[in-house]
């Protein structure tokens, strides 16, 4: 047998190639290790959640997995054009905005399916929290009243149809039919004009038109800019915002502004807050942990209170400051289906 | 000589290629996508949105607020020029840095110091309840005169600017000889002064008209989502109702309308100025 001896001259140059090797492995490896200390994620969600996610979200998030966070904060159909512009190369790993643009999202499959397996905190979700089949789940659920001044209404609002009295000459400011939040009125009109409840009266949406064609001689505007109409709010030009979020209008009492969020008896409408990861995203992984982290009742429970909105994680008891009035939902399925349709008509009906 | 032509049109060139990429491209594709449907070209979006009544609506609004905003920037702005050309060392100084800092303000905020200024209990809604003519205080946040207020306040510089330009070059001499010759205030003007500054007219109304016939910031501030605009409808179309082909052909319409009310506007002034 013939034992192949590999000549002395050889021995070298095959240590000097593995040191070579271990040496390129590791150079190779560096830019990993370096990327993985400087992992970033950027995350999309809207303009008014800043204040939130910058005191809480961000940096709980950066300190428990090493990495950098940038939020772009703007509106959700924004963010839909973002994902859409950018399809063939995302540059969001995740994406929070509102259930009716999460469906137009996933129909253009532009959302990365959650599973337990990678978002173990699916499993601790409040039921009707997880959407066709995964493609997203809702991490808070801020409700809808009427926002009002308090100097202008010292005894608040009790009911919806107060909205249509003559006495709200010029003062009602409602949203956009292009902003989520708009929608609810169309659904209280309806239930107003038809005496249906509020999960029927979602059918008739022409009711809903005609009761709020009769409210335009009170109407101060229509605004897409929340912002803006908080301005008018706070300063006194209007009194009433219908269909307020709770996560906006309590936060801005919180902050001194002379406004209250008035539950009417009829009830209020749960507006939840979704959360995706972006279809070949960057950093899946990490895009996957905050997703799981924002289901969490760790961090849910440091966001409920600052957001007064409910939280979806079964772990967490209802907020003991929650309106004691029915809480109705939306079907933000048949509202993706007609929402165009209702636009160019709100568009026809409520113009000046 | 033929080389020193030659050498300056070799300086425009960044300037043609810089145009070319960021807005003759982009205006192409856009006109692109307003003429191509699912089975090839087409003119559908276009009769589409001109058979419907509403969309001449939403053009007619588009094409009177520019108006209107252009026509007030004029009223306003032309005595202004002529103010700034007569002054003389601080008086100037000041006088265009009052034209000028605004500029430097962002549309937002002063849409918004618009709003504080047209609210109920706000200072021109006072002056109007002073006058005695007015019994309760008059809505202007969220009308079209309101609009036609802040968006006139915005453009203003961009009329008062070109008239300027031309009016510190008018000779004063020669309205004093038409007064020696013994005309009237009025006749000197119409015959004299107007002419000659019409070059100036002619560029602010093309810069205010433009810029106020597609703005799309104020109208959403000031008047909101119940007054329709052809810009404001391309910005729906695009970001709500996903409908590109909407978007694009209400864009091209917005551009075909501003350019030929300018151009038209500017033939019908040199015409008037020939005849004058």
């Amino acid at each position: 047998m013939k034992i192949c001896v590999p000549p002395p001259s050889a021995t070298l140059p095959r240590r000097a190639l593995l040191a070579a090797g271990a040496s390129l492995a590791g150079t190779l490896a560096m830019p990993g290790l370096l990327r993985a200390q400087t992992r970033e994620l950027v995350v999309g969600g809207a303009a008014s959640h800043k204040p939130w996610m910058d005191a809480t979200v961000i940096p709980f998030f950066e300190r428990k997995y090493n990495c950098r966070i940038t939020y772009e904060g703007t509106r959700s159909l924004v963010n839909l054009e973002k994902m859409q512009t950018n399809r063939s190369r995302p540059y969001l790993s995740v994406v929070q905005m509102d259930d009716p643009v999460m469906i137009l999202a996933a129909r253009e499959n532009l959302l990365e399916r959650l599973t337990p397996e990678r978002v173990p905190n699916l499993n601790a979700l409040k039921p009707g929290t997880i959407h066709m089949d995964g493609m997203w789940a809702n991490y808070l659920q801020p409700w809808q009243g009427i926002a009002y001044n308090t100097r202008a209404l010292p005894n608040g609002i009790a009911s919806w149809a107060e909205l249509w009295e003559p006495r709200f000459k010029g003062r009602v400011v409602l949203p956009s039919l292009q902003n989520t939040e708009g929608l609810a009125n169309l659904f209280v009109a309806a239930s107003l004009e038809t005496g249906k409840p509020p999960a029927e009266a979602q059918a008739d949406a022409d009711a809903g038109f005609r009761k709020l064609r009769a409210l335009k001689p009170n109407l101060l505007t229509i605004y897409t800019q929340m912002p803006q109409a908080f301005n008018l709010l706070e300063q006194g030009e209007a009194w009433a915002i219908a269909g307020a979020l709770s996560s906006f209008a309590l936060e801005r009492k919180a902050q001194g502004a002379p406004i209250a969020l008035a539950a009417p008896q009829e009830g209020i409408y749960a507006s939840p807050s979704g959360i995706c990861a972006v279809r070949g995203g960057p950093n899946q992984e990490l895009a996957m942990a905050y997703v799981n982290e924002m289901l969490g009742a760790e961090l849910q429970a440091k966001l409920a209170g600052p957001t007064f909105s409910l939280p979806t994680n079964t772990g967490l008891p209802v907020p003991a400051d929650m309106p004691q009035v029915p809480v109705h939902s939306i079907d933000w399925a048949n509202v993706a289906a007609q929402r165009n349709a209702w636009v160019q008509r709100w568009d026809r009906e409520m113009a000046l | 000589m033929t080389k020193r032509v030659d050498l300056f049109a070799l300086s425009a060139l960044p300037a043609v290629l810089y145009l070319l990429v960021i807005y003759a491209v982009p205006l192409l594709m856009l006109l692109t996508r307003s003429v191509t449907g699912a089975e090839g070209l087409t003119l559908a979006p276009y009769t589409a949105f001109l058979s419907d009544a509403f969309n001449w609506q939403i053009i007619a609004n588009t094409l009177r607020v520019a108006g209107l905003v252009t026509l007030t920037c004029l009223v306003i702005g032309y005595p202004v020029a002529f103010a700034l050309s007569w002054a003389r060392g601080l008086a100037q100084a000041v006088l265009l840095l009052s034209i000028i800092l605004p500029l430097s303000v962002g549309v937002v905020v002063k849409a918004f110091a618009w709003q504080i200024v047209l609210k109920r209990d706000g200072v021109v809604t006072a002056a109007l309840m002073a006058t005695g003519l007015f019994e309760e205080p008059p809505r202007l946040l969220f009308t079209e005169t309101g609009l036609v207020l802040g968006a006139a306040n915005v453009f203003l510089p961009f009329m008062i600017l070109p008239i300027y330009s031309v009016a510190k070059l008018v000779d004063p001499r020669l309205t004093e000889a038409g007064a020696t010759l013994g005309a009237t205030p009025w006749k000197r003007f119409a015959r004299i002064t107007w002419p000659l500054t019409l070059p100036g007219v002619i560029s602010g109304i093309a810069f205010t008209f433009s810029l106020s016939v597609s703005m799309y910031v104020i109208p959403s501030l000031l008047i909101g989502d119940r007054f329709q605009t052809l810009a404001t409808l391309t910005g729906r179309s695009f970001l709500l109702m996903r409908n590109e082909a909407l978007g694009s052909a209400t864009a091209v319409l917005l551009l075909a309308l501003a350019v030929a009310v300018v151009v038209g506007s500017t033939w019908f002034a040199r015409r008037l100025g020939r005849a004058a």
